[in-house]
């Protein structure tokens, strides 16, 4: 069981069917599929360094084709750092920690409570896409999200060998 | 000498199912016997698939088209249109007033509508679950400004303003319907119906014609979500299925009949086209089976019954207990929570045509949800399905006739079968096609085993109190599997099988049902005065459904004194959560003893259905639900009566062997022609027992007798 590269392509851009949609949730994955998947990333991006990990919509972790280092990576081409470290980190956070920052987007009385709770908006320093918000209590520490396990992943998973890694000196 | 000598057949009832692929007809003789015609749907126009599969049909009797229509006494439709209309959400534009403020009620829905209808693995697997659009999108949607409260109080009068403004802006979007649903019209109507009025108004004025539905007026039961889906499936989907309906009665009409033709709806009964209610059409194949196996119930002697059919994509089960249905009071179609009473009915995902996939990681067999329907699997080169089904299975191992696969229609191809099943199952699990092929019908045939033995045990009962009724195209393939050591009273397969549901739909009474939900709650120790009260309430909702009944009936030309009336109830014990509908042993109620005889069958039925040390009547009683019924006498088919013959079949009869493999052996099954045996004759198995649209298969250890209204009768030996 396969999917042609253009199913694949519309439901990267959901422009898929619901029926499909629902058998292609509800079965067993197709082995070919992140394969395919990435494919269809990389060929939409402007630069060539390969994709080892979609983690959003617009964010990445690749292989610099120069040094094999991992990077995390905007879509612009910015890279925030090395794949293992925090991404947040290197980003522009904007804080929503007043009423007055939370009612720009909430109506009036339909926000958090700001000493409850607090807004973080994550940007790329470079082109200001926003990456990701967090809506944590006002002490908590900027969350690590995702720390992937893609040696097991790509080896035990996918099948696939693990693509070349600088170590970081 | 007399014409008719050329044919003395006199055709008394005819079947419909037009399915989305397939019109069906059925037609039965004064003598019980029956022919089936088949012809290509015609969505455009009905009627013509449906005088084409008359014609099919009646050519096997060489009988004309005109000459069998003018004798026809009666004849019920069943058909998919108006479901498809609603899953593919298809149906007119239609406006809807509710309450000012819950103007998003409609669209948000129920949180279940997110995943009615998906297999147990989808249901929690929650990126699966998804809303579809609201039948009455929001910009057609009015608030009006009232509110009654859950007693029936009015709290805010209603502003007629808002409802006169609400119904001209509807009208000036040209909605093709205007549907009224507010907050608990069901327990005071008042403030509904006058909107009513005033839209009506407002319509007269406007010059258009737009037909108006009030939820009080048609569903006046509890749960907002339900009654109003309900409501509005009446504008959006059974008006045009009315156009529809008129249609075909008019082109047979042309041909000779004399009736309106009647449609087979959710409670089990069958009604005009020209109902009111014309929603509860919405699905009626499956039910006709149900209601066929209470028919023969009734005329043969079998109080408990296991109704069992199989189709190409769906296992469905009913029970029968003491002669009667159970009825549903909320189901769920097309992934809508609807308010019409439904013959309960059990369905798990698996039939003939249900797919076979390994889970690539655990290579688990793994047998649908989806299946390959109509186009039955990889044996038929022209189907386009690249996954093996269970019907791939069937043809490797012997149980269906490549060359007679619906008469002969479609040729299927055992080879295919077998290399598509030794790639996809047999090799990857390192095991020879044919035990492959076998393990997967074990593995569906315990399923359903299990499914029936919970259904009945869950309910209570030992499967040795019931007989099994097997029928659907693919039912009799697998009767032995399901059965088999279940110890059923008896099993039984009627010779007219893959018809049966159009035989039931054709067995169904004329009759119109009416529910109101109601509130009656009484103390165990309730004095007289307020068991009167009581009763009371209870009649005068009788007497408002009544009408309505009185109405329906009307509208079809029976005046009320044809009319036999059968009021119900619903009835708890306070603080249950489950009621029990009854059909109250008094005709009208009014006094304190009146009360208490309803109070005695109501605790009779429990025992019954639940078990005597569980009733609970120091809880007292609440009455949720008032049912009126309304009959009148129709012309059902005959069961047949033949006399019976020998044990041995005829020599005519053997049509030859075929290779036939079950717990690993290969043998030769004896082949049978199904219309050749006679009752009375006894086949044991090894056997095959074909007709053109179903195949009853008797391996070895099973022996089936004919009896004399033309059922067989199978058991292990």
């Amino acid at each position: 069981m396969s999917y042609t590269r253009t199913k694949i392509a519309d439901l990267i851009d959901g422009r898929i069917d619901q029926d499909t949609l629902h058998q292609m949730l509800s079965m067993p994955k197709d082995a070919e599929r992140f394969a395919t998947y990435i494919d269809i990333l990389q060929e939409r991006l402007p630069w060539k360094d390969r994709i080892i990990l979609p983690l959003g919509p617009k964010l990445y972790i690749v292989q610099r084709q120069d040094t094999k280092e991992w990077k995390t990576r905007c879509e612009c081409g910015h890279d925030f750092c090395d794949w293992k470290e925090n991404w947040k980190l290197h980003a522009l956070i904007n804080v929503r920690d007043t009423p007055q920052k939370l009612e720009q987007i909430y109506p009036r009385l339909m926000a958090p409570t700001p000493s409850w709770q607090v807004l973080r908006e994550y940007f790329c320093p470079e082109c200001g896409t926003l990456h990701d918000v967090e809506a944590p209590t006002p002490w908590y520490p900027v969350i690590h999200d995702f720390e992937p396990d893609i040696d097991t992943f790509y080896r035990d998973w996918l099948g696939m060998p693990v693509p070349e890694r600088a170590v970081v000196a | 000498m007399n014409l008719a000598v050329r044919n003395l057949r006199s055709v008394q009832v005819l079947g419909i199912d037009a399915g989305g692929t397939m019109t069906d007809t059925f037609f039965v003789d004064a003598n019980g016997e029956f022919v089936v015609g088949k012809a290509q749907s015609t969505p455009e126009n009905e009627a013509i698939g449906l005088i084409n599969s008359s014609r099919d049909g009646l050519s096997l009797w060489n009988m004309e088209l005109g000459e069998a229509l003018s004798q026809l006494n009666t004849g019920v439709y069943s058909g998919t249109a108006m479901l498809n209309r609603v899953v593919q959400r298809k149906g007119l534009k239609c406006g809807l007033i509710v309450n000012a403020g819950m103007e998003d009620f409609h669209r948000m829905g129920r949180a279940v509508q997110s995943h009615l209808g998906y297999a147990y693995e989808d249901r929690i697997h929650l990126n699966t679950h998804r809303y579809d659009p609201p039948l009455v999108p929001r910009h057609l949607t009015r608030g009006v400004v009232e509110r009654v409260d859950m007693f029936g109080t009015v709290v805010i009068p209603l502003r007629e303003d808002t409802a006169r403004r609400a119904a001209q802006e509807l009208i000036a979007q040209d909605v093709e319907g205007i549907v009224i649903s507010l907050l608990h019209s069901y327990k005071n109507s008042s403030h509904e119906r006058r909107v009513r009025d005033i839209v009506i108004e407002e319509v007269a004025r406007s010059g258009k014609t737009i037909p108006v539905f009030a939820s009080a007026d048609y569903y006046p039961v509890r749960k907002e979500s339900h009654r109003t889906n309900t409501t509005i499936l009446e504008g959006y989907a059974a008006e045009p299925s009315r156009q529809t309906l008129k249609k075909i009665s008019d082109a047979f009409k042309e041909q000779g009949t004399k009736f309106d033709f009647r449609v087979m709806a959710t409670h089990g009964g069958t009604i005009s086209w020209k109902a009111k209610e014309l929603a509860r059409t919405i699905v009626s194949g499956p039910i006709g089976g149900v209601i066929g196996a209470k028919y023969l119930g009734e005329v043969l002697g079998y109080n408990n019954i296991a109704c069992s059919d199989i189709g190409g994509t769906s296992f469905d089960v009913a029970l029968i207990t003491q002669g009667e249905l159970t009825i549903k009071n909320d189901p769920d179609m097309a992934r809508l929570v609807l308010s019409l009473p439904l013959v309960a009915m059990d369905s798990v995902g698996a039939g003939a045509g249900s797919f076979i996939r390994l889970d690539p990681y655990t290579k688990a067999i793994k047998l649908g949800p989806d299946s390959a329907g109509y186009r039955v699997g990889v044996c038929w080169a022209d189907s386009g399905i690249e996954t093996v089904t269970i019907s791939d299975c069937h043809m490797v191992l012997g149980y269906l006739n490549p060359d007679n696969f619906l008469g002969g229609a479609i040729k299927l191809d055992r080879q295919r079968s077998v290399d598509a099943i030794k790639k996809q199952v047999a090799d990857p699990l390192g095991l020879s096609v044919e035990d492959a092929a076998a393990g997967v019908i074990e593995l569906l045939d315990s399923d359903l085993r299990d499914y029936l033995r919970a259904m009945i045990s869950g309910k209570g009962y030992s499967p040795a109190s019931f007989v099994c009724f097997s029928y659907g195209g693919a039912g009799p393939v697998h009767t032995y599997g399901y059965t088999e050591g279940l110890g059923f009273e008896d099993v039984i397969v009627p010779a007219w099988a893959a018809g049966f549901s159009a035989f039931g739909c054709a067995a169904a009474d004329f009759e119109y049902r009416y529910d109101k939900s109601l509130d009656i709650n009484l103390a165990p120790d309730a004095p007289d005065v307020d068991r009167a009260k009581a009763a009371a309430v209870l009649q005068e909702a009788w007497d408002e459904l009544t009408r309505n009944v009185l109405e329906e009936f009307r509208l079809n030309g029976y005046e009320a004194d044809k009319v036999t009336l059968q009021p119900g109830y619903r009835m708890q014990y306070r603080g249950q959560l489950n009621d029990l509908e009854i059909e109250s042993p008094i005709k009208s109620a009014s006094t304190a003893e009146d009360w208490n005889a309803m109070v005695d069958a109501y605790n009779a039925t429990y025992g019954r259905v639940y078990s005597e040390s569980a009733r609970s009547p120091e809880l007292g009683y609440s009455v949720t639900g008032a049912i009126m019924r309304g009959t009148v006498p129709i012309q059902k088919p005959k069961i047949p009566v033949d006399t019976l013959h020998g044990d041995t079949p005829p020599e005519e009869a053997k049509i030859g062997t075929r290779k036939f493999y079950r717990k690993k052996r290969w043998v030769d099954a004896q082949l049978y022609k199904m219309e050749a045996l006679l009752p009375g004759n006894r086949v044991t198995g090894p056997a095959i027992i074909e007709s053109d649209a179903t195949t009853f298969v008797v391996p070895d250890g099973f022996e089936t007798f004919l009896d004399g209204h033309r059922l067989f009768h199978l058991k292990e030996v």
